[in-house]
């Protein structure tokens, strides 16, 4: 049985002025490696639990990185004191609500279009090669 | 200029037996009282106030060792496998973010027993653009620059409960791990070469009495000092490659005032280490090596005029295969001689009229490991290994043949983890 189809999208809080990024700067983005948007103003960026089955689409298809690889990045961060890891969170709802308060906030969700909450205002970003 | 930010290396001595307790004590129930709190979902405390993070591990392991003093003299079987850290990180202002934890450790004979501060320090953002990334770190640091050696006692970041001894050796874990002084971390981006890091530290630390003796022998009633140490270290991931590899070099100089009727006398040690190494990231398997030589040169200790220079070689091979979703297979093999010209010990035991057997020129290692995820923040992990040789058990300087009587050795071990 195939899974059920996933379509990823990258969500950004709307003070963000960005349409789209490239792979490599999202995996920039989430690797820690960038943290600034191009205004100057800071990234905030929020994930799923590691085992959740929308962060492993995530990493695999649209970052092309193993979830595994993440994890060993944000856990060098996060204990050795280098820098930090991104903001976790539970549920897709939680990072959708997340996202949308939080200035400067990138963050990735299954099927954005078909939960619109009229509460909940994100930007989708394009994401090319 | 490092005196300024020299901070309490052993808290226990400083504060007692008694309020080292108390410490101790308290950093477990802040531990377990986040833990308690915020069960698997301590991000609720991040996302209130993203500026802050907390994080910490537990971990307790039973450790036995058949033939040699690694954990402990009698060979029994060991409950001197802890590991608890907890650590906040705060940002300051947009370029300025401190960040600091503290560790409880306990690991028999490796190292020194207690609670110390593993890291505090300053993360200035100096420089950044989309391609470059520059940070100043000042404070107590840790050492960035090897493969695992900025998180060496964060149990589930670890491939092993006992790391390759050739390359994180136990006995001078105090001088590897980091120290106070300054670093410079530089990442850079482009599209063509990919990513590419360039760290430079440097720091000094402090060396217990235990790890002295560690060092030293237990005769010696002198202290070690930690003088100068320059360290860095370059990695390159090309662009989308599931490849990193990294060189390294250490040069640090020691310097040994002796105590009260202590058999050695002053003198001084340098140290300089050079390291190379590869790490493959595929989907279910893992591949990792690193090698190392150093150069260690002792002046005086042990007489007046004496002086020992000698080039030690070794390394390791390493393959993980993720074999379900929880289960991880682990097999390594290390390989180290203290001195490249007398590869199998020959020469040190005749310059010692026999009284250091050969065996104490070398370290070979077989491991076998497994580690079993059972939850998302919690992880059993266990090995055995088979080694032959001693060259990388304590003393180093006099070594104890006495107690140490054996070529061959086996360790095996658990070890039950849990972070957040």
């Amino acid at each position: 049985m195939a899974f059920p189809s996933h379509s990823i999208q990258v969500i950004v809080n709307k003070t963000i002025e960005v349409s789209s990024l490239k792979t490599v700067q999202l995996r920039r983005i989430y690797s820690m490696r960038q943290l600034r948007w191009a205004d100057n103003s800071a990234i905030v960026v929020y994930v799923l639990p590691s085992q959740h089955l929308i962060h492993k689409k995530f990493s695999k298809d649209v970052l092309h990185i193993f979830p595994y690889q993440l994890d060993r990045i944000w856990n060098k961060l996060t204990f050795s004191g280098l820098g930090v890891a991104p903001l976790l969170v539970k549920t897709q709802a939680d990072l959708l609500h997340a996202v949308s308060i939080t200035p400067g906030a990138i963050g990735y969700v299954d099927n954005y279009t078909d939960n619109i909450d009229k509460e909940i205002d994100v930007h989708v970003i394009q994401i090319t090669k | 200029m490092f005196m300024l930010f020299k901070l309490p290396n052993n808290l226990n001595r400083k504060l007692g037996r008694a309020g080292y307790n108390t410490l101790l004590i308290r950093s477990l129930f802040v531990v377990m009282s986040s833990f308690l709190l915020m069960g698997n979902n301590v991000s609720a405390a991040e996302s209130a106030n993203n500026k802050l993070q907390v994080h910490g591990f537990i971990a307790q392991g039973i450790i036995d060792v058949n033939g040699s003093n690694f954990v402990n003299d009698d060979g029994d079987l060991s409950f001197e496998l802890t590991e608890i850290g907890i650590n906040a990180s705060y940002q300051i202002s947009s370029d300025i973010r401190f960040a600091t934890q503290a560790v409880y450790l306990n690991g028999g004979n490796r190292y020194s027993e207690g609670v110390r501060i593993d890291y505090a320090l300053i993360d200035w953002s100096v420089y950044h653009t989309e391609n470059w990334q520059a940070n100043l770190y000042i404070g107590r640091i840790k050492n960035y620059h090897w493969l695992y050696s900025s998180t060496r006692d964060v149990p589930h970041t670890r491939p092993s409960i006992i790391l390759p001894q050739s390359v994180y050796f136990d006995g001078t874990r105090d001088m590897s791990v980091g120290g106070d002084g300054i670093a410079l971390a530089t990442r850079y981006y482009d599209d063509g070469i990919g990513e590419l890091d360039f760290n430079i530290s440097s720091t000094e630390s402090s060396i217990s009495d235990e790890q002295t003796r560690n060092i030293m022998g237990q005769s010696s009633t002198g202290s070690l000092t930690h003088d100068s140490d320059l360290q860095a270290s370059i990695y390159w991931r090309p662009n989308y490659s599931p490849w990193r590899f990294g060189l390294a070099l250490t040069d640090a100089d020691f310097s040994y005032r002796k105590g009260q009727s202590d058999m050695f006398l002053d003198g001084g040690l340098a140290l300089k280490r050079f390291y190379a190494n590869a790490d493959y990231q595929g989907e279910s398997w893992t591949f990792s090596i690193e090698l190392l030589q150093e150069n260690m040169f002792i002046e005086g200790l042990l007489g007046p005029s004496f002086n020992r220079d000698a080039t030690g070689q070794g390394g390791f091979v390493q393959s993980q295969y993720q074999l379900t979703a929880e289960l991880q297979l682990l097999a390594r093999y290390e390989h180290y001689y203290a001195n490249k010209d007398d590869k199998h010990g020959a020469d040190l035991e005749k310059m010692t009229n026999g009284m250091i057997p050969k065996y104490f020129g070398y370290q070979n290692d077989a491991t076998f490991g497994l580690s079993y995820h059972l939850s998302n923040n919690l992880q059993v992990q266990m090995e055995h290994h088979w080694i032959k040789g001693t060259a990388r058990l304590t003393p180093v300087v006099i070594p104890d043949p006495v107690v140490n009587k054996n070529e061959y050795w086996q360790l095996s071990t658990v070890q039950l983890m849990y972070w957040f």
